[in-house]
């Protein structure tokens, strides 16, 4: 740290120092505690809730008869909650609640699903209910339990449920984004539709989309311009042979500025084996994917190899494994494909990400992925201006790439995180939070 | 089956439907569940409890059906009495079948010393109505279930040695490259906090570092920046509606042409809502008064090296979350006093609205007029500095808008989930947060 670091931190110290006379304030006592509640609450169940994407303050003031803590170690249960995409394009939120401490023979799996164009008050005041629902075996256990009241009010009866639309879904959508500032500004639009069957024996998915983007700068009286478009259309049909095997089919057609890419079309029988059972693909899976694919190709300008088209074979294999335990996420994928017409034209590329809540209070994750690449056969001839380069508006020639990130974190003191306090505005609690769909 | 034993077996379904039926419409409309009639797929109980009033455990739990033999039932519950240190102890035992095999819980009740029969018959009815919640919550009863917790009870009421405190320590690190581009950034942080309803305290630093290099044409191009930041944050809750407090931050960035600046700034608050209401509503209005000690890395466009400034800003800050959708909208205004015209006004909105089933439109957007640049560098920014966005540049105003609309219609109610080949969307996010 230089010392301008050093003088800032100094002049924080300071004004730490003369804010402390207001760090211990006479808490006052209110005037009617229910002096028999405060007790129960200091023997409720102690809960971590681990899950990136919970409005976590609305859960705290809406279910206040457990406690809440910062650490799963610390936790009586520690509620781990994944989310998978349905056929209809919601959510389906699984509840995994993992007894721990005094609670080790209590275990049990909650379900809660939302439909694809739910509101945020929708979505968390059901997974409230889910998850109260689910903390009450834990709950009857401890005394405060004699002050909840489980209501059921019975339904009207309603006729068996038919689907018209026979599993079918449509979604149609449109953006646009603008920016700008003096000497700089930015546009962005595009669209795209999809149309969805989803069922335990059969996946299809259509879909297509298109998008414009271009960034003006003004430098000493000269304008630079640069647009990119893109556009693609792609379709995917699989159906499932075991709990373990599918096999299924990917066609795709796509043109870009970025890639040199005038229209690319592939079509791509594939066979997928996973080591765990489908079933368990909200926690764990680990899928090898084998494709062979046919590609022709027209290029927007001659490329390196003296080529405006051309039709080529290639094939991939791809290996990705995804954990989501107690101890954290794992998620990790190497994948390989080389063309038939010459070997040598290949890429290999390794991805992972791994987060560890180590111990009390300590967490680190690593994400990482590093590739050989032989196969940019699509590179212009032609070079690039500096601003191309700059601005990364057309891709590179490289024979390599990597990328790593890396963190650590420890927190101590308080294990609980019971309080909401939004005044002067709440900032959200530090950390990295992974989250794989 | 011949069509005689079809007519028997017809004969003898509705026979026994409507002897079954009876008691139900028997009771029909309005008078409080006796239990034992929940909808068809919830849970069926078989209870065996030696010795006590079965009839009386099973009244009101009307969201499972009790069943009279282990076969017709889903879920077994015994309930038993053991010797335990210090009295007796009742031990329910909840144990899952066929499709609920594996769920299975226990609880305890031990009845207080001279408590009468019914007493303990009526505490371990709502043991046993706990108890059953999770199987029910499967089914498709858990749609007219609700759980009420009605007593207030203060979030501090823990036993806690640290007394709300929380330190946490922070390092990240970034690279990244290609034959012609590597990137590499750093980051480490601190904060401590200590959140009660009654005051907040917050503080926390970080200090960054970035390079780049691109080679283009023979020439290396590297650009770095650098970064610290400090803040603290105080603050005291006056009521429902008010807060006062203050905060103090520091930073030196070399984006921003700031060798360090320190700003020391007073503030009170207003909730046009109770906060109590913070996570559904907030209309939140906030007052600062600035003092800003500044000592700049190159000489500015107005040739100071250092200054003292004074300034004040007013924010207001809408944030809903309601059924229809959210929206956080934000307005805020500052100037400097020396000179009033070294302004800065800013709007920032985001809405997102379900117009309609399947219907949903959101618009995000921002603007400003900008008027208080007190720090840009007289020297100006080189090409590479404008294209990488390294150094602030001189400008009177910024904007971003977004907007998005998206209808989705067909099986919206399609609870399936098919992971062959990944899921549709795929990919993964990461925020990391400091």
């Amino acid at each position: 740290m230089s010392h301008n670091g050093v003088r800032v931190l100094c002049y924080l110290l300071l004004a730490a120092f003369v804010l402390s006379p207001f760090l211990w304030p006479q808490e006052k006592k209110a005037e009617q505690v229910d002096q028999e509640i405060e007790a129960l609450k200091k023997l409720a169940v102690k809960v971590y809730i681990d899950c990136g994407s919970c409005d976590l303050e609305y859960i705290k003031t809406e279910i206040t008869f457990v406690n809440y803590v910062r650490d799963r170690k610390e936790a009586d249960v520690h509620v781990l909650i994944t989310t998978q995409t349905t056929g209809s394009g919601g959510r389906e939120y699984t509840l995994s609640f993992l007894g721990q401490n005094g609670y080790s023979d209590v275990k049990d799996i909650q379900k809660y699903y939302t439909e694809k164009t739910a509101t945020d008050d929708e979505v968390r005041q059901g997974l409230v209910k889910a998850l109260k629902l689910g903390l009450l075996s834990y709950v009857g256990r401890t005394p405060i339990s004699s002050r909840l009241a489980v209501n059921y009010t019975p339904a009207a009866k309603t006729g068996p449920f038919v689907d018209k639309w026979k599993s079918w879904i449509f979604s149609l959508s449109g953006s646009g984004y603008f920016s700008g500032e003096k000497s700089y500004s930015y546009y962005s639009f595009g669209g795209s539709f999809s149309a969805n069957r989803v069922t335990q024996a059969m996946k299809l998915n259509l879909s297509g989309s298109w998008r414009r983007s271009e960034d003006t700068f003004q430098y000493e009286g000269t304008e630079i311009r640069s647009q990119r478009d893109s556009a693609s259309l792609s379709g995917l049909y699989v159906f499932s042979l075991t709990e373990h095997w599918s096999a299924g089919v990917s066609v795709s057609a796509q043109s870009s500025t970025y890639s040199n890419l005038d229209l690319a079309l592939s079509f791509a029988p594939a066979v997928e084996y996973n080591v765990f059972p489908y079933s368990q693909s909200t926690r764990r899976q680990l899928r090898l994917l084998y494709r062979a694919s046919l590609n022709p190709t027209r290029y927007r300008e001659e490329t390196l190899y003296a080529k405006m088209r051309e039709t080529l074979w290639k094939e991939s294999l791809s290996a990705s494994l995804e954990l989501r335990e107690k101890w954290g996420t794992v998620s990790a994928s190497l994948s390989g494909a080389h063309y038939f017409h010459d070997f040598k034209k290949y890429n290999v590329e390794l991805f992972g990400i791994v987060q560890l809540n180590l111990y009390k209070g300590l967490s680190i994750y690593v994400i990482g992925s590093g590739a050989r690449i032989h196969d940019q056969i699509y590179l212009p001839k032609g070079g690039l201006t500096k601003e191309e380069v700059l601005l990364q508006l057309k891709q590179l020639q490289t024979t390599y790439s990597y990328f790593a990130a890396f963190g650590v974190s420890f927190t101590f003191g308080s294990i609980y995180t019971n309080v909401i306090n939004p005044r002067f505005g709440s900032s959200g609690g530090s950390g990295v939070h992974i989250e794989i769909d | 089956m011949s069509a005689r034993q079809t007519f028997l077996a017809a004969v003898l379904t509705t026979t026994l439907g409507i002897f079954l039926a009876g008691p139900l419409f028997a009771q029909a409309p309005p008078p409080p569940q006796t239990g034992g009639t929940g909808p068809e797929d919830a849970p069926k109980v078989f209870l065996e409890a030696p010795g006590l009033d079965l009839a009386r455990l099973q009244k009101d739990i009307g969201f499972v059906t009790f069943v009279t033999s282990l076969q017709e039932s889903t879920v077994h519950v015994a309930i038993t009495l053991r010797k335990a240190e210090g009295g007796e102890e009742y031990v329910l035992t909840f144990t899952g079948r066929d499709g609920f095999k594996d769920d299975n819980n226990v609880l305890y009740y031990r009845p207080e010393p001279g408590g009468t029969p019914d007493q303990v018959v009526d505490a371990l009815a709502r043991t046993l109505r706990l108890g059953l919640v999770r199987y029910a919550a499967k089914t498709s009863v858990a749609k007219q279930m609700s759980v009420d917790f009605e007593q207030k009870v203060k979030p501090t009421s823990v036993v806690d040695p640290w007394h709300f405190w929380v330190f946490s320590l922070g390092g990240n690190g970034f690279i990244n490259g290609e034959q012609s581009v590597s990137m590499r950034s750093f980051n480490g942080s601190f904060s401590a906090s200590r959140v009660t309803p009654e005051f907040k305290f917050r503080a926390s630093g970080s200090a960054n570092y970035g390079r780049d290099v691109f080679k283009y044409e023979g020439e290396e191009i590297r650009s770095t920046s650098e970064s610290y930041y400090g803040n603290a944050l105080a603050v005291k809750s006056l009521g429902e509606h008010w807060s006062a407090g203050g905060f103090v931050s520091g930073q030196s960035s070399t984006y921003m042409n700031l060798d360090r600046q320190l700003t020391l700034a007073p503030a009170i608050e207003y909730d046009v809502f109770p906060y109590s209401e913070s996570t559904k509503r907030q209309l939140r209005i906030l007052y600062k008064l600035g003092l800003t000690l500044v000592k700049y890395r190159e000489e500015t466009i107005y040739y100071k090296t250092t200054e003292t400034l004074f300034g004040e800003s007013l924010t207001a800050t809408l944030e809903l979350v309601r059924p229809w959708g959210t929206a956080s909208v934000s307005l805020e205004g500052s100037h400097y006093f020396h000179n009033v015209k070294f302004y800065r006004l800013e709007l920032y909105g985001e809405i997102s609205f379900r117009v309609w089933k399947g219907l949903s439109f959101n618009i995000d957007g921002g603007g400003s007029r900008i008027h208080d640049q007190l720090g840009l560098p007289l020297a100006g920014a080189s090409l590479e500095e404008v294209l990488l966005r390294r150094q602030q540049l001189a400008t009177s105003f910024d904007y971003y808008f977004s907007v998005g609309l998206s209808f989705t219609f067909g099986s919206i109610q399609s609870k399936v989930v098919n992971p062959r080949f990944g899921a549709g969307e795929g990919g993964v996010s990461i925020s990391i947060s400091y």
